[in-house]
């Protein structure tokens, strides 16, 4: 062992000599005088005098002198020399290694074996080990031999997530090229293309299998203030043979629907589910049943079914009348100085008149004559007393049955191009209504004012504006929702999220949410203690092809010559940290709460 | 007043005239007095009969027994002597201290207090010092209540000093003891309890009457300012004890000084004698006066 600060060491001499006379001075006894020791003398634990105030020889005392004498070891950088070349492992973690075969045998357990056959015929070495999942990582510092490794493997299992295959092949080039490493092994769900670079040793688990998947689980609204739900769900048949497939669907645990389709070998297919009843979670189940059962099940909520609740945000509350006779719409109304972006999260969708948010609203958002200057959204804004639409796409969701012939604007304002929203409606001085969709939520901003709602007295504007809803009151993007290992932001006002294993993750509004790297439902929960649930679902069909799995080329440089390996120094700096963390945490438990002898002579 | 100590008030020294010293038993005394004495005498205290003999004082002929037995009997009466009073006080150097608590000045108020007693009554009183710095010169015994100035005088240049082994230290003044009679014991008695019982066990054998008074600090008891290491040395042998001392410890001294006090009060009870304790941080006068009955005192 050596130290990195050897002159650290000259402490230790300085101060435990310090030490020592101050203990010395400190235990001194004070000497009185009394009439008789008779009592005292029945107190007495120890019979025996102490000569001139030496130390008590309490152990307490060496306890604390190793203490500091650890820190100032763990001060002087302590390290043992290591030799041996290293080891790599890769051990492939994704979602495809869940794959059984028909023995029950998983892909993962035959990795695994394989891999604790191929370091039990290592030699001495550290070995790193490597996961997959979600991104390509080394789990933990490396290991201090091949068995230590071993036994590390047990406890890893699959995550239901896809591995990125380009930063795989990345990982697997980069450990190859590096001479000092002398061998690396790797398992996983996808072969090595040819030519293996020679310094990797490659198990391939990747037997092919039949599977049924399905793609994708998508519910949308069939129509703005219905209640009933449209489901699309992509289904596919990996097989070598035809199959009827069946799915069948459950919305909080009651079936709601099923349907069957016939699909050939390496077919995808899509099932339509028309208005579906009402429910908080819907799980769609394949049949029949497989090797991979991750891909079998799929899951998506509905969140606000039975009603839109739409946050009004105004200076002018009175514009928001006429939009509470909409069937199944709820209005909530606000002031722009009493709103809050906790507000949001009891809304599906918002509106915001003559106002805009400090910060991108994490729920589908209608802006209406945005004020110019706003940081958030950057519009160009030119405000204008005479408003002429000179342009409109004749179909799409916004502008389907909308007569704009008949729109009487009296004034607005021209919102100019913008990096990310698309122009729908265009007047003689530019857009007068973007749409488009940002953080998976959609946006549209409209240059005039359409509120308040009039019904029938004001069809044209009455049309727009339920198109302008329907498209918004649908959920979110259609991206098919959250996928397995991909991560997500935070919404606002949510400050813990339960994921299906059940324990609490703290997290903060705004940040990367990085931990869903399993299926199933992720409840997120407000600080004021509402709870929403979302959906996560593996989802991928590529990973869900078990029959013909492409093999992976890794590049890499260098004739594959393995370095000479100088002797590693390695630091043991923190085994004298916890070492130190042991003995104060044991001197406080055990030490400070024993009955203290009586007398100690 | 007059080199008594301040506990001396005019109020007190009235209350003081109103006790007597009350024996178990009778002792024969020096001179006349106001105790009953085994001796025949001229007392009011009949005693026995005897035959009359020529030349008796035919005042004592019983004429009524006459009548009865138509012999001649002559009245005895028991004779009235003082009583001879011997107070020890220990003032060993443990009675010095803690100096906050004056032990010995107590001390020393009780035994002149008791020597006060007897000497209204026309008692004789002797105080004997045991230990003490040397310079203490004690007269034999004094009579007569005006001595008590000089006994105050006297005991007042005593400073407690030295060691002092109490069975050794009364077995040498038992051999002084002309006569049996009122024997007081004032001491601190932090001492082994058999040397304790054997000291007091003499006067016990020599038919004394004994009383014994333990003089304790009231801080001594409590063990006030005695905290944390301590080298605790002993006052009279030097003996010295490490101690850390905490309020369990504190609380266990306190025990075993209770235990070493019960430990001589069940020896007095056993043997005949009278106890007391006083803790100097009572009122002195309020002790004094309400332990009559346990001095052996009464009005």
């Amino acid at each position: 062992m050596g130290f990195l600060d050897p002159g650290a060491l000259y402490y230790l001499f300085a101060l435990i000599p310090a030490l020592a006379l101050a203990y010395l001075v400190r235990e001194r006894p004070r000497r009185v005088v009394v009439s008789s020791v008779l009592a005292f003398r029945a107190l007495r634990a120890r019979r025996g005098q102490r000569f001139g105030g030496w130390p008590r020889p309490d152990w307490m005392f060496f306890v604390e002198m190793l203490i500091i004498g650890l820190a100032v070891l763990a001060i002087a950088g302590p390290y043992v020399t290591r030799k041996g070349n290293p080891i790599a492992v890769v051990l492939d973690d994704s979602a495809a290694m869940q794959a059984a075969a028909a023995s029950g045998r998983t892909r993962f357990d035959a990795a695994r074996d394989a891999l604790k056959d191929a370091l039990g015929r290592e030699g001495p070495g550290e070995v790193s080990l490597y996961l997959t999942t979600p991104q390509p990582h080394r789990a933990g510092p490396p290991f201090a031999s091949a068995a230590d490794a071993a036994d590390a493997l047990e406890h890893l299992h699959p995550a239901d997530a896809p591995s990125d295959q380009t930063a795989l092949s990345v990982l697997l080039g980069g450990l190859a090229s590096d001479t000092r490493l002398r061998r690396v092994i790797y398992a996983g769900a996808r072969p090595l293309a040819a030519p293996v670079p020679p310094r990797i040793e490659a198990f391939a688990a990747s037997d092919p299998l039949p599977n049924y998947a399905i793609g994708s689980f998508v519910l949308r609204r069939e129509s703005l203030g219905q209640a009933a739900l449209h489901a699309r769900l992509t289904v596919a048949n990996f097989s070598p043979a035809a199959q009827t497939l069946h799915l069948a669907i459950t919305g909080d645990g009651k079936p709601v629907g099923h349907a069957q389709a016939h699909l050939e070998s390496g077919q995808i297919g899509v099932i339509e589910f028309p208005n579906l009843a009402p429910a908080g979670v819907y799980r769609a189940e394949l049949t029949p049943a497989d090797g991979f059962a991750l891909d079998n099940v799929a899951w998506a909520t509905a969140g606000a079914v039975k009603s839109i609740s739409i946050l009004f945000v105004s200076p002018t509350p009175a514009d928001a009348a006429g939009l509470d006779g909409l069937p199944g719409i709820a209005v909530r109304v606000a002031s722009p100085t009493s709103f809050s972006p906790k507000d949001l999260a009891a809304a599906d969708l918002a509106i915001f008149e003559y106002a805009v948010p400090k910060e991108m609203p994490p729920i589908n958002t209608l802006l209406v004559m945005p004020p110019p200057g706003d940081p958030v959204f950057g519009f160009n804004i030119q405000p204008t007393a005479s408003v002429e639409i000179t342009g409109w796409p004749p179909t799409g969701p916004l502008t389907d049955s909308v007569n704009f012939r008949l729109l009487n604007l009296h004034g607005g304002e021209y919102l100019g191009q913008h990096p990310w929203l698309q122009a729908i409606v265009t007047g003689s001085g530019g857009a007068l209504m973007l749409a488009g969709e940002r953080s998976g939520h959609r946006l549209v901003a409209l240059g005039f004012n359409p509120f308040p709602y009039l019904g029938r007295q004001n069809l044209p504007m009455s049309v727009l504006t339920l198109n302008s809803l329907s498209y918004l009151a649908g959920f979110g993007a259609e991206t098919g929702g959250y996928h397995t290992g991909d991560p997500w932001i935070v919404p606002a006002g949510v400050d813990g999220i339960v994921p299906p294993d059940g324990r609490k993750i703290k997290v903060t509004p705004g940040m990367l949410f990085t931990d869903a790297n399993f299926q199933g439902l992720y409840q997120l929960i407000s600080s004021d203690g509402a709870k929403s649930t979302r959906a996560v679902n593996f989802a991928n069909l590529r990973a869900s092809d078990l029959e013909n799995t492409p093999a992976m080329k890794i590049e890499a440089t260098g004739s594959g010559a393995m370095a000479e390996v100088a002797p590693r120094r390695a630091s043991v700096t923190h085994d004298f940290i916890l070492a130190i963390v042991a003995l104060v945490i044991f001197e406080a438990l055990i030490a400070y709460r024993r009955r203290r002898p009586m007398v100690t002579v | 007043m007059l080199g008594l100590p301040e506990e001396f008030t005019p109020d007190f020294l009235a209350r003081l005239e109103h006790l007597r010293i009350k024996t178990r038993r009778e002792f024969e005394g020096l001179g006349r007095g106001s105790h009953l004495s085994p001796r025949r005498g001229s007392s009011l205290e009949f005693s026995d009969f005897r035959h009359y003999a020529l030349g008796d004082d035919f005042r004592f002929i019983d004429w009524g027994l006459y009548g009865r037995t138509d012999k001649l009997y002559i009245k005895l009466f028991k004779e009235e002597e003082d009583l001879l009073t011997y107070i020890f006080l220990d003032a060993s150097a443990s009675m010095g201290l803690p100096e906050a608590d004056r032990k010995f000045p107590m001390a020393v108020a009780t035994a002149l207090a008791f020597a006060y007693v007897a000497l209204a009554q026309g008692d004789r009183v002797m105080i004997r010092v045991l230990a003490g710095d040397g310079k203490a010169s004690t007269p034999g015994f004094v009579y007569g209540r005006h001595r008590i100035v000089e006994l105050a005088q006297r005991l007042g240049a005593v400073r407690p000093a030295g060691q002092l082994d109490l069975a050794t230290a009364l077995a040498r003044e038992l051999v002084s003891v002309r006569r049996a009679g009122k024997v007081f014991v004032i001491s601190d008695y932090l001492m082994m309890i058999n040397s304790v019982t054997r000291g007091l066990g003499l006067f016990t054998a020599a038919n004394m009457d004994v009383t014994v008074v333990q003089i304790l600090g009231g801080s001594e008891i409590a063990g006030a300012g005695l905290t944390g290491d301590v080298e605790l040395v002993d006052a009279e042998s030097g003996e010295r004890v490490m101690a850390s001392i905490g309020n369990r410890e504190r609380e266990q001294y306190r025990q075993t000084l209770a235990r070493l006090s019960r430990e001589i009060r069940t020896f007095c009870l056993r043997h005949g004698l009278h106890y007391t304790l006083y803790t100097t941080d009572l009122n002195f006068h309020d002790f004094f006066l309400r332990a009559t009955a346990d001095f052996g005192l009464r009005h």
